[in-house]
């Protein structure tokens, strides 16, 4: 099969038949950090399916993928909607704009985020019966407030309940965001920590998180850990590209 | 009991072990033996498509060494995809020279991204000292000058750590070493989009052009 040309993805995007066809190009648009002019406009149109009464599952699946899209892009023009969407009644769409503000270092975004964590454990770290999902992606909002960066006293109030999380998952997305905000070693600890644990989805979770803070402590760690080559090569790749040291290049030549 | 009578007891129990758990102890047994003719047995453990089993095979595979690589070469034509893959990694790990064949093949045809990752790093690693042929270091500079094109970061990271191994071979001809050296170049430009190539290319060039 033939790669579709950029001109074709965007047409594929354009038009409101095939939502297959919306769904890749969505998806594409992101993955290629596509520069066409009519890329985040259309993007953006896709997001306006989520207030169709009932929203179509199919165009809800576009709009996710345009919503990751629009945090690769990074461009200004999305930030408005994607803090917008923070709001959303959809719990899934509130976890992916905050993965994509927090890509995007979005600062307008703090607020809102820490407005959706304040209730704590017991209200968005609650997970209500029934149902798999927390209250709030407590998750994807943590890590999108140490991604942005902005280390003032009332983010460490929202982020530091969460520490305390019965989810490790969540607990290592705490330590994650309080190690890339104030830089102290002791959560990158606690990071390690969850790297030994028993469940691999946590490992890899744990591993992903040090990858992510740039804290060179882990490299060794990392190295040792008991997870595959793969997702520690991706995890020193996010170490190696924030701290531009060349010693994580070493480690990660032995793993190839 | 004699080395052969271990090993009976030890096939039989891997023969008969159904879940992961004493799957991973009966090949941890089999593996301690190190004995050559467990190699058929743990050859087949790598088509269970259980990871945990075949990452205890694969070790034990590697430690027997370079003369299990005929019978991996052959297991090739019967075995799954997911065997083909542990394969791979056994071969680049043995660096023996019999295994180009199968990288190369991997390097064009593979669709698992960690698959053409190990066969690249095989190339760069290969023996190929003792070779007769001249012409598997071309082949194997030729897959090397693919993988630097793959669509994914880290077989291009694995490409750049390949040419700073394979660039001062003195076999090489002027021809290859150019092209190997402006594809370095190019991987260590602004041609490439992923911070951490450009870095380990540099990083290649760097240590080309001070040696």
């Amino acid at each position: 099969m033939k790669p579709l040309s950029e001109e074709q993805i965007i047409q594929n995007l354009s038009q409101k038949e095939d939502t297959s066809a919306q769904y890749y190009a969505a998806w594409w648009l992101g993955k290629m950090r596509s520069r066409h002019p009519q890329a985040i406009p259309l993007l953006l149109s896709t997001i306006t399916a989520l207030n169709d009464q009932p929203v179509d599952p199919d165009r809800r699946g576009v709009a996710l993928n345009a919503i990751r899209a629009l945090g690769h892009l990074n461009k200004p023009e999305a930030k408005q909607t994607l803090i917008d969407l923070l709001n959303s009644k959809d719990y899934n769409i509130r976890e992916e704009a905050a993965r994509s503000l927090g890509l995007m270092k979005q600062r307008d975004a703090v607020e809102p985020i820490c407005a959706l964590l304040s209730s704590g454990l017991e209200g968005a770290g609650h997970q209500p019966e029934g149902s798999p999902l927390l209250q709030e992606p407590c998750e994807a909002l943590l890590k999108a407030l140490g991604d942005i960066g902005l280390n003032e006293p009332h983010v460490m109030q929202s982020i530091s309940p969460f520490v305390d999380h019965s989810r490790p998952l969540v607990r290592a997305a705490a330590c994650r965001a309080l190690l890339q905000l104030t830089k102290d070693n002791r959560w990158g600890h606690e990071l390690i920590t969850l790297l030994k644990h028993p469940e691999a989805l946590v490992r890899r979770g744990a591993l992903l998180d040090l990858g992510a803070t740039g804290w060179l402590d882990a490299v060794q760690e990392i190295q040792s850990a008991a997870i595959e080559s793969s997702l520690k090569l991706v995890a020193l790749r996010g170490l190696a590209e924030s701290s531009q040291s060349t010693d994580v290049l070493t480690v990660m030549d032995t793993l190839l | 009991m004699t080395a052969d009578a271990d090993l009976a007891t030890a096939l039989d129990a891997l023969d008969r072990a159904t879940d992961t758990a004493s799957l991973v102890i009966a090949a941890q047994t089999v593996v301690q033996l190190h004995n050559p003719k467990a190699a058929p047995s743990l050859i087949k453990t790598l088509g269970y498509n259980n990871p945990a089993v075949a990452a205890v095979a694969t070790k034990g595979l590697i430690s027997l060494g370079n003369n299990i690589v005929p019978q991996l070469l052959e297991s090739l034509d019967t075995n799954n995809y997911g065997a083909r893959a542990w394969i791979v990694k056994i071969l680049a790990t043995l660096r023996d020279p019999r295994g180009l064949a199968v990288l190369l093949k991997a390097i064009h045809v593979d669709i698992a991204p960690s698959v053409r990752r190990s066969a690249t790093r095989g190339l760069a690693e290969l023996d190929l000292k003792n070779t007769e042929q001249n012409d598997d270091l071309a082949q194997c500079f030729a897959g090397l000058l693919h993988a630097g094109h793959d669509d994914e970061w880290v077989v291009r990271y694995a490409a750049a750590y390949g040419l700073e191994q394979r660039l001062p071979d003195p076999s090489l001809t002027p021809q290859q070493h150019r092209e190997g050296l402006m594809l370095l170049q190019g991987l260590a430009s602004a041609q490439e989009s992923v911070t951490v190539v450009r870095m380990r290319a540099s990083q290649a060039l760097d240590r080309l052009s001070s040696a």
